[in-house]
This record gives structure tokens, C-alpha cells and sequence, in this order.
């Protein structure tokens, strides 16, 4: 690897944090915005021109806020748990390829940090970890919301990462490959997984709202039954961090299911002005995201056991059906075997 | 004025603010000069801070329904960014203390505040957190949120508008955008050490005016007692209905418990303590008189008397009145519960209040105040702490309307006693109930079985309604047992209400169930005009059906709009709800000239004439607007799956359970039973409309809310009739009037309340107050089902149920 290699992925690197936080934020003004028309108001509109500055102001007045630890907390894991709830979601970001190979100074430069050969595997170990934090944080506040909200979260990922996971393989069976960046390419000229997957995809979706913990899934901090759940007792920085965790989580996932199954950065011309692909995944993520505020707008939340069953007696068979369909068809595409039973 | 300890705190803080300097003992540090240094940053940093100014979620009384209002549509807060109402106080900018402010309530508030990290804010709103407000006379209220915490922003009004807030919210951000970096005292050491949690005893106390309670204990003078004053004419009720039917029940009861058991007269049975049980016990199972609506008691100067009335089904009609003569110096009579279980929570109330004494209750103990509290308000030898006179208006304030607040004098008020032997610096307030679990119980409760844990909900808790508070046995996510607390809105409705002259008690009615005002009014004025026997002309009987039927579709709409947010959806439904909510307040503002706190019921009419822009706004209302608007509701939320999933079956009060737990109004009707004052017991004119009486068989959260849109239908049916038959002529009986004499007597009224059957029992002496005043409020009777129905069913499962009895804690705590 030469210097200009580690440049270039030293720059990568920081773009896509740069992306991410501020994706992060206006995020936010995005979910409050939005928000607020589907309830007929306005939003925030009046800090910076229509509001465009109140995510810097959230955040500046996060940063100046004190710092509280509860006299009873346990202090290490409770520092630890929102440093333990970002990184995984950080690092998550790093498989989803955000375009094609640019030219740039005479380079050619892969829009995606890193191509692991197992990526799909990869993002779904990391959502795991990911609730690793919020059972920390629910356990060492010493509160009683929050630890019912640290266990609500640690098994609505348990079910509902099985089902996410088994609808995710009827992709990578079809593309042959766990690399998010074959996927891509399994993509081309329109062959979007979504309408060979249709069903893959609608677990997928249903899935991905409830890894991210987001209405009508949002049991962990549900705050008409927990207060604000795991985070009650976290302020100022720390608790935005919890806030950044769900919020980038959801960009990422929106990502990878734009990947998945909507041709991630593929889209007309892109072959010939690469340029186009990362527009083409913005306008895809905003897609989910907007779907991610209108659910939220829109629905009741489920109760606990109601989610369980969903996660385990409706999600995880469908995704099975799904998975042995796929796998049955795409061994009978294999010319061999039609031509075994036409022998 | 703050008593002396918290000025100096207060002032402390106000001196960094000026100066810049910390006193001496307080460290500032080397960073003191690199933050000066910063001061270029003021900018910045007060821009950011004025800009996110997040409200913590937490409502104490009427004042918080305008504040929630000011978050919906026609106000959106959100425009300053301060719409993310925080329900942990960790993570909030500024705490509105929106309401009264109850003593049962401080030692939760100043802990919240404590929670909160700097920089903290606080903003007063309305004039009970500012000052005590209409309640402040009163043994339980606090003069003020001021006399324990700095308050930065104070916002006048009872309550104050929407708009109001608003304003209030720039006033802090201009305040803020005043202070610099290098100033702000938060970021010092010292500062941060949280405010002293009063304290629950005998009375409240602040633990640091311990040595000035030490000081006057030694000292204790004897309260300025005089036996209550003796009621100038036997009370007896005015010829009614009742009468006839008091006479039925004398025949019937003579043929089964015995003539010895009671005693006839006229309009009421006497009854014997000892038999009080067997005659419930025949009344019910043989007359079918299943339905005890009221029990009260009333202080006379040789005795007490608990009286109860009671209502059949079945038969609609007229009550029978029981009375008991309880012993003033040995209190104690048999508990009904075994009888009636909508006995449970009055006669706790009756304890609390009267100190009588029910043998038999398996849960005796303090329900509105604490446990720990000295003597029984409602006594009349009993005086609150800054007692002036038994009535109103107050020479101190009348006629020159000049008075010094009697606490500025003497922060403890003569009225203040401490038990013999009693020692502030060891005193623990008793555990029961009330407050916090404490270590001991837990440890306790560990040893039965330890899968099981205890959660307070409540009382600052984002789907409480209010202030109100559940303490829940937790197995897992289920919920084994649950014990409603409350009291921490009691504002001493009641006392206050003897002290009045009888037409200040209107204003009074509005801030019971703070979102039906008028119909508060409404049961008020018709119990008095009983009394009085006026005759309502008839254009204003019309126009208290309309203003009554339009603010059951205003409590209806809303009830449903906050159910669904109980149950987790964002306030979409509440905000769509809220926007006709707002075009009913428009039409109360227009006349009576304020959205809630209307005022505008008169003995023999109403106070203000509606205009013909009123009636053709309403017309718009009723027969365009509301339709199209329950419709909207109807398509996209009854039908939704989550919807369905999350309300039906969850929560099932059977028919029987809930006439014997004395549930009313669409609870009961939620339950197969088909009771609705207006039909049963028709007063004011509402025999002259077609409406029905929506009844569902459920009995589960799905139908208590379907049935409450079923009828706000019909109450659009209602308004429209009434709309167009609008007679004209005069609107009040008489000329208006500002005191009122109440022929003696007693009498109890009731109307059909959105919330259900609120009465109210009345004694008058002749005088120009009330003698005994007090409320049978709904929320507070159907408060007692909420235990059973919760028992096996999941915590967010109780949101929704406590959702679904809709609530107003204005009226559980009165
Ligand atoms: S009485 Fe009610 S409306 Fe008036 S100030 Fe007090 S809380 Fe607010």
C-alpha cells in the first residue's frame, strides 16, 4: 500500500464521518420538519433561515450542557454504554458502497471504504453489538425504566435480527456473493432484487424498523409506558450520542437496504457519469427515511409480547419460506439440473 | 417573597449573575480567567442555548392543557424549536411549572428540578405557580413554586393562553441572550448541590427551617379555634321526588331489616350504624337500588353525618338519601364495600377529609393527603395555617381591596401544629403509599419473590394524565397488583368552596375537570337553583345545552386524541383533534370570554348572551366542520390494526363490576349498561331533543372509546336541534346578581358530565356561603375500577386502560 493509497483512504474516511454527522443532524431538522407537516403545524423554523440552523444549536447546547452520572450508577459501564452503542454503528457504515469507481487526479478511486468479502455478514454482526450499549445503559443507570428498556431492547434484536438476517441471504443467494459491492454489480441494467425478492424485501423493511428501534417498534424508549427508557437517566453529550447511534443507524440501514434490493448507487446513466450514483443512493435513503418518520407519525406502538410474536411466529417462517423458494429457484435456474431431470 | 433560606440561595445565584464574582468560599479555579477569555464566545453560546430550549413533560394542573395546546397546531412551539418535550428531566432545558402547585406535589418538583443539569430554567405559569393562584388559601397549596426554586420567567394568566407561553418562552430567550460565558454561575463549584427536598410532616417543612420549627415547638400556641358556627335552620330539603320515593323504601325496608333499623324523614333515612349494612344489603338485592353513587359527610356542631345517595339502574329516577349520626368523639361506622365497592375510595375520602372511621374497609388510610398530615380539613374546628374567617370576602381585602399576604408576615401561619413529641431532624415521612418505595420495602419484598419489582408510575410521568400516580407490582412485563395514589393536585376544592360565597364557588367548578367547563358550571347551577327554586328562562336553558353538548364533544375528541397517544402513536391523531378542539374554545371565548376557566353559568340563567356570529359559527361547526372531522378520525384510526390489537379485549370491565364500583358515563355505558343521566334522571330541558343513549357490550378500552365518539355524535345532533329551536328572550332570571342568599336546606344535583354523573351536595344554612360543599367527581369514582381491570395485563396495556377511563386530575383531587 503506498502513501497515496492511505491518503485516500484517510480522506474516505473522514468524508464519510463528515457525511454521517451531518446527515446525523439534519436528519433531525428532516424528522422534526416532516413531522410536523404530516400534523399539520410548521416546525422548527425560526433559528438560522427556516430553521436550517437548529440542529447546531441542539448540538451546541448538548455540548454545554452539564454532566450528570447518577450518584448510584455504575460509572464505568455507564460511560461506557453510549461509546458502546455508536462505534458499531460507525463502523457499519464502512461496507456500503456509496458509488462506482470515480476518476479523480488520474486516479481511480471506489466509492466504498472497505469491500469485505463478507459485508452482509459483517453489518448484521455489527447490529448486534450495537445493543450490547443499550443493555449497558439500562442496567447501570440504577433505574427501573431504564433496565426494562435495556431488556426490551436486547430481545426485540434477538428476534428480529434472525429474520432480518434469513431475508437478507435470499439476496446474497441470488448475487452469489456476501461483498456489498457484488451485489451492486448483481444489480446491473435494472435487475433490482426487490422484484425478485419482493417478499425478502418487505421483511427486510419491517425488520430494519425494528433493528433501528424506531416507531411502531420503538419499545426500548417507548415514552408513554418508560419515560424515555435505557437513556432516562442520561443528559447532555451522552444522550445525544444515543440519539446519534439511532440516527446514523438508520442512514446505514436505509443504505444497505437500498443496496440490498434497490440497485444501491444504480440508476440510468450512471455508467456514464459516475457522479450520478451517489445522488442516485442519496434520493433512495431519503426514500426509507421519509417512510421511517411517516411510521412514526402515523401508528400506535406494538406491545411487547404482540412484537415477539411477530418477530417469531410471523417474520422468522416467512423468511424461511422465503429462503427455501429462493434457493429452490435459483438452483432450478441452473441449466444442469433441468437438464438432469430432463435426462 | 421567598422565606429567608431560599432567598439567600436564590440571591446567591442572582449575585453571580451581576458580579461575576463567586462569594467568598466558593471556588472558582484557574479556569475562571480562560472563560473570561471566552466571553467573545457569548455569541455563540447564548444563541445556541436560546435557540433549544427543550420543556421538560410534566403538567400539574389546568395550566398544562394550555400548554399542551400551545405544542399543537395552532401554536406550534415547535417553530422555536422547543417542541421536544422531554418526559426525563435529565435531558430537559427548562421546567414549566404549569399549574398548582400542591404541598403532596413539592418534594417531587424540587427533586425533578435537582434531576435537571445546568444550565436549568424555570418558567412560572399561571397564577398558581406564581403565586398561589385561586387555590392559595387553602391548607395544601403552595403560595408559589418561587418559595423553593429560582424561578427565571413568570407568565400571568389563569391560564395563561397559549400565546401566553409563547411569550413567555421569548422573554427567556431574551434573558438568556443577556447572560455572558464568564458569568453564568453553572459551571462554578458549589452551585450544582442540589435544593433541599421539603419535607412531608404534620405539615410541609423545608429542612432548613429546622431550628426555626425546633424554636416554636417549645413555643406551640394553641390554634385559634372556635367551634363551627351552628346551622341557622335544620337543613331539609326543598318537596322533591325524592320524597315519594323515600317513602317506598321506608314500606320496603320496614318488611325486611325492621322498623327499628332507620328512621323516616321525609326525604331521607336515618339510618342505624349497625344496620347501615343490612339495609344496603336489602336495598340493593331487593329494591334495586344497585347503583351508590355519592357518600359524603357533613360536620355539624353535635355530631357528624355520613350521608350517602343512591340510584337504581335500572329504574332511573330519583336517589335515595341515607344519613348516618356518627359520634364526634368515637367515629367510626361500617364500611359499605362489602356492599357497594364504589364505597372504597369515598369513604377514604371521607377519612381523610372528616376523620370518621369505617370498620370493615381493608385499606384505610389517607387518600388525598398524606399520611402524616395533621387533623381532618374538613372539620370545622379544623383551621388551615393562614385562616382569616370563616367566609368571604376577607375584611383584610374588602371593601378597601388591599391585603398583605398573610404568609409574608408569618411564614408558618398560626394554624401550623406539631403533634406532642414530635422531632423534625428524625421525622421520616411513613412510607404508605404515598411516596417513593423505600429500601426496607424493597428488601422485603425481595425475600416473597425476587422476579418481582415494584414501579412507581407516576407522579411526573408522560401518560399519567396529570399528576397521578400508580405504584405496580411488576412480574416481568405483567402486572400483578396496582395501587392508584393520589392527592397531588388536591387543592382543597372543598374547603375553599365553604369559605365562598355561593356564586364565588362558579369559577371555582371550572378548574375541577379543567377540560369540560362548562358542564362543571352546569351541575353547580342547577344543584343551587334547586335550592333557590329559580325558574331558567328558556333561551338560557337552550344555551347551556349547547354550551354543554359542545364541550362533551370537545372532552370526547380529546379523550380519544390522547388515548391513541397513550398508545404510542406521535400526536398526530392529538393534533388533528386539537384543531376542532380550538374552534369549540373559539366559540367559548366569544362568549364568555375565555377558552377553559369560563365562568359562565348564573343561578337562573347564563352570564353572557350569545351573538349571531356565535350562532352562525356554531351552525358551521356542528353541521359541516365536526362531521367531516370524526369521520377523518373514524377512517384512519378505529380501523387501524394496531389500533385494534392494542384496545380490544384489553382491560374488560364486566357490567355488573362496573355498577358495583359505581363507574359512570361512557365507562359505564362502555360496559352493556345503558344509564345516562340526561335520560334517567332528565334535568334542564333534555327531554326535548332527539338523541340517543350510544351503549356497548365490551366493556373494553376499544368500546369505552368508540362509545365516547357514538356519543359525541350525538351531542353534534344535540347542539344542532337546540341551534335551531333557539327561542329569544332574556337569558337570566332576575337582574344579575353578586351575592346570593341560599334558602336552608340540602340538595344534590347531578348532570351528565363528559366524564360521566357529576354531583354535587350542597348544605346551605340560610347564610351567604355554603355551609357543607361537596363534589362527587366521576374521575375520581372510576379511578376505583382501575386496579382490577389492570391486574394480568401488561404496563403498557395500563397506559391505555388509564387512558380509556380518561381522567381529569383537576376533578380525582379536587
Ligand atoms: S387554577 Fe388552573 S388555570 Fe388557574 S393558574 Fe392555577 S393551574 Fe392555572
Amino acid at each position: 500500500m503506498t502513501t497515496t493509497d492511505i491518503i485516500e483512504v484517510l480522506v474516505k474516511i473522514v468524508a464519510v464521518f463528515f457525511i454521517l454527522l451531518t446527515g446525523f443532524a439534519y436528519l433531525t431538522l428532516f424528522e422534526r420538519r416532516v413531522l410536523a407537516a404530516l400534523q399539520s403545524r410548521i416546525g422548527p423554523n425560526r433559528v438560522g433561515p427556516g430553521g436550517f440552523l437548529q440542529p447546531v444549536a441542539d448540538g451546541l447546547k448538548l455540548l454545554f450542557k452539564e454532566d450528570i452520572i447518577p450518584a448510584k450508577a455504575d460509572k464505568f459501564l455507564y460511560l461506557l454504554a453510549p461509546v458502546a452503542v455508536v462505534v458499531p454503528v460507525l463502523l457499519s457504515a464502512a461496507i456500503v458502497p456509496w458509488g462506482p469507481t470515480i476518476q479523480l487526479f488520474g486516479r481511480s478511486i471506489p466509492l466504498h471504504l472497505a469491500d469485505i468479502n463478507i459485508g452482509v455478514l459483517f453489518f448484521l454482526g455489527l447490529g448486534s453489538l450495537g445493543v450490547y450499549g443499550i443493555v449497558l445503559a439500562g442496567w447501570s443507570s440504577n433505574n427501573k425504566y431504564a433496565l426494562i428498556g435495556g431488556l426490551r431492547a436486547s430481545s426485540q434484536m434477538i428476534s428480529y435480527e434472525l429474520a432480518m438476517g434469513l431475508a437478507a441471504l435470499g439476496v446474497v443467494m441470488l448475487s452469489g456473493s456476501l461483498s456489498m459491492v457484488d451485489i451492486v454489480n448483481a444489480q446491473a441494467n435494472g435487475r433490482w432484487f426487490i422484484f425478485m425478492q419482493p417478499l425478502g424485501f418487505m421483511i427486510f423493511a419491517i425488520t430494519m424498523v425494528a433493528e433501528t428501534k424506531r416507531a411502531p417498534f420503538d419499545l426500548p424508549e417507548a415514552e408513554q409506558e418508560l419515560v424515555a427508557g435505557f437513556h432516562t437517566e442520561y443528559s447532555g453529550m451522552k444522550f445525544a450520542m444515543f440519539y446519534l447511534a439511532e440516527y446514523i443507524a438508520m442512514i446505514v440501514i436505509s443504505a444497505v437496504a437500498a443496496t440490498l434490493y434497490l440497485g444501491g448507487w444504480r440508476g440510468p446513466f450512471v455508467e456514464q457519469l459516475p457522479i450520478l450514483g451517489p445522488l442516485y443512493l442519496f434520493l433512495k435513503i431519503m426514500v426509507f427515511l421519509f417512510i421511517f418518520v411517516w411510521l412514526r407519525a402515523s401508528f400506535p406502538r406494538l406491545r411487547y409480547d404482540r412484537l415477539m410474536t411477530v418477530g417469531w411466529k410471523i417474520l422468522l417462517p416467512l423468511a424461511l419460506i422465503n429462503l427455501v423458494v429462493t434457493a429452490i429457484a435459483v438452483v432450478g435456474a441452473d441449466t444442469k439440473f433441468f437438464g438432469l431431470l430432463g435426462g | 417573597m421567598p422565606n429567608k433560606a431560599v432567598r439567600d440561595v436564590v440571591e446567591r445565584y442572582d449575585d453571580y449573575i451581576e458580579q461575576g464574582d463567586a462569594p467568598e468560599g466558593v471556588w472558582v479555579g484557574p479556569w475562571n480567567n480562560l472563560i473570561k477569555s471566552l466571553d467573545s464566545l457569548n455569541g455563540l453560546y447564548n444563541w445556541g442555548r436560546k435557540s433549544s430550549i427543550w420543556p421538560l413533560g410534566f403538567g400539574l394542573a389546568c395550566c398544562a392543557i394550555e400548554m399542551i395546546c400551545t405544542g399543537f397546531a395552532r401554536f406550534d412551539i415547535a417553530r422555536f424549536g422547543a417542541e421536544l418535550f422531554r418526559a426525563s428531566p435529565r435531558q430537559a432545558d427548562v421546567m414549566i411549572v404549569s399549574g398548582t402547585v400542591t404541598k403532596k406535589m413539592v418534594p417531587q418538583i424540587v427533586r425533578l428540578y435537582n434531576q435537571m443539569p445546568e444550565p436549568r430554567y424555570v418558567i412560572a405559569m399561571g397564577a398558581c405557580a406564581t403565586g398561589g393562584g385561586p387555590f392559595k388559601e387553602g391548607y395544601n397549596v403552595v403560595s408559589g413554586i418561587d418559595k423553593y426554586l429560582p424561578v427565571d420567567v413568570y407568565v400571568p394568566g389563569c391560564p395563561p393562553t397559549p400565546s401566553a407561553l409563547l411569550q413567555g418562552l421569548m422573554t427567556l430567550q431574551a434573558k438568556i441572550e443577556g447572560q455572558k460565558l464568564s458569568e453564568v454561575p453553572w459551571y462554578r463549584a458549589g452551585v450544582s448541590e442540589g435544593f433541599p427536598v421539603p419535607v412531608l410532616g404534620p405539615d410541609i417543612f423545608d429542612p432548613r427551617q429546622i431550628p426555626v420549627i425546633d424554636a416554636r415547638l417549645s413555643e406551640q400556641e394553641e390554634p385559634t379555634t372556635k367551634a363551627g358556627k351552628p346551622p341557622k335552620a335544620k337543613p331539609a330539603e326543598l318537596p322533591a321526588p325524592e320524597v315519594e320515593l323515600t317513602k317506598l323504601a321506608a314500606e320496603f325496608l320496614r318488611g325486611t331489616v325492621g322498623a327499628d333499623a332507620f328512621r323516616d324523614e321525609g326525604n331521607a333515612l336515618i339510618v342505624e350504624p349497625l344496620r347501615l349494612v343490612d339495609v344496603c344489603h336489602s336495598l340493593r338485592n331487593g329494591f334495586g337500588f344497585d347503583y351508590l353513587s355519592n357518600v359524603t359527610s357533613v360536620d355539624y356542631p353535635d355530631r357528624f353525618e355520613v350521608v350517602y345517595h343512591i340510584y337504581s339502574i335500572a329504574k332511573g329516577g330519583a336517589h335515595i338519601y341515607l344519613k348516618v349520626h356518627v359520634d364526634r368523639d368515637d367515629p367510626v361506622i361500617p364500611s359499605l364495600i362489602s356492599v357497594y365497592r364504589s364505597a372504597d375510595f369515598q369513604e377514604r375520602e371521607v377519612y381523610d377529609m372528616m376523620g370518621i372511621r369505617f370498620a370493615g374497609h381493608p385499606n384505610l388510610k389517607r387518600i388525598l393527603l398524606w399520611e402524616g398530615f395533621e387533623g381532618f380539613p374538613l372539620r370545622k374546628d379544623w383551621k388551615e395555617a393562614y385562616y382569616e374567617q370563616e367566609q368571604k370576602p376577607f375584611d383584610s381585602r374588602w371593601p378597601e381591596g388591599y391585603h398583605v399576604a398573610a404568609e409574608d408576615r408569618n411564614i408558618w401561619g398560626k394554624n401550623v401544629r406539631y403533634p406532642q413529641g414530635w422531632d423534625p431532624k428524625t421525622w421520616k415521612a411513613p412510607t404508605d403509599g404515598t411516596l417513593v418505595l423505600q429500601p426496607e420495602e424493597l428488601s422485603a419484598l425481595s425475600d416473597i419473590d425476587t422476579d418481582k419489582i415494584i414501579l412507581n408510575i407516576g407522579p411526573q410521568h408522560p401518560s399519567t394524565h396529570g399528576v397521578f400516580h400508580m405504584r405496580v407490582l411488576l412480574d416481568g412485563e405483567t402486572v400483578v397488583d396496582l395501587e392508584p395514589v393520589m392527592g397531588y393536585l388536591h387543592r382543597n376544592h372543598e374547603q375553599i368552596g365553604e369559605r365562598n360565597a355561593w356564586l364565588m364557588n362558579m369559577p371555582f367548578t371550572d378548574r375541577l375537570d379543567y377540560l369540560t367547563g362548562m358542564g362543571n358550571n352546569f351541575g353547580y347551577a342547577i344543584t343551587v337553583e334547586k335550592l333557590m327554586g329559580s325558574k331558567v328562562p328558556e333561551r338560557a336553558e337552550y344555551i347551556r345545552v349547547i354550551m354543554a353538548e359542545l364541550t362533551r364533544i370537545a372532552s370526547h375528541l380529546w379523550a380519544a386524541g390522547f388515548l391513541i397517544s397513550d398508545l404510542g402513536a406521535f400526536f398526530t391523531p392529538a393534533n388533528y383533534i386539537g384543531e376542532e378542539r380550538e374552534m369549540i374554545l373559539d366559540l367559548f371565548e366569544m362568549t364568555a370570554g375565555s377558552r377553559m376557566m369560563v365562568n359562565y353559568f348564573r343561578f337562573g340563567g347564563v352570564a353572557y348572551d350569545i351573538s349571531d356570529t356565535f350562532i352562525a359559527a356554531a351552525t358551521h361547526l356542528v353541521k359541516e366542520r365536526l362531521p367531516r372531522a370524526m369521520e377523518e378520525l373514524d377512517r384512519y384510526v378505529t380501523a387501524n390494526e394496531i389500533v385494534q390489537a392494542r384496545t380490544k379485549g384489553i382491560g374488560v370491565l364486566p357490567r355488573d363490576e362496573a355498577i358495583n364500583y359505581g363507574a359512570a358515563g361512557p365507562v359505564l355505558r362502555a360496559s352493556g349498561v345503558q344509564y345516562d343521566v340526561r335520560k334517567a334522571e332528565p334535568y334542564s330541558i333534555y327531554d326535548r331533543f332527539d338523541f340517543e343513549v350510544p351503549v356497548l357490550y365490551g366493556g373494553d378500552i376499544f368500546d369505552r372509546y368508540w362509545v365516547r365518539m357514538l356519543e359525541a355524535e350525538q351531542s353534534r345532533r344535540i347542539v344542532e336541534q337546540a341551534l335551531r329551536d333557539l327561542p329569544g328572550g332574556p337569558i337570566l332570571e332576575g337582574a344579575p346578581r353578586w351575592s346570593t342568599r341560599v334558602p336552608a336546606g340540602e340538595a344534590y344535583g347531578r348532570v351528565e358530565n363528559p366524564k360521566g354523573e357529576l354531583g354535587f351536595y350542597v348544605v346551605s344554612d340560610g347564610g351567604s356561603n355554603p355551609y357543607r360543599y361537596h363534589v362527587r367527581s366521576p374521575s375520581f369514582v372510576n379511578l376505583t375500577t382501575l386496579a382490577e381491570m389492570s391486574k394480568g395485563h401488561k404496563v403498557a396495556d395500563v397506559i391505555g386502560i388509564l387512558g380509556s377511563l380518561d381522567i381529569v386530575l383537576g376533578e380525582v383531587d379536587r
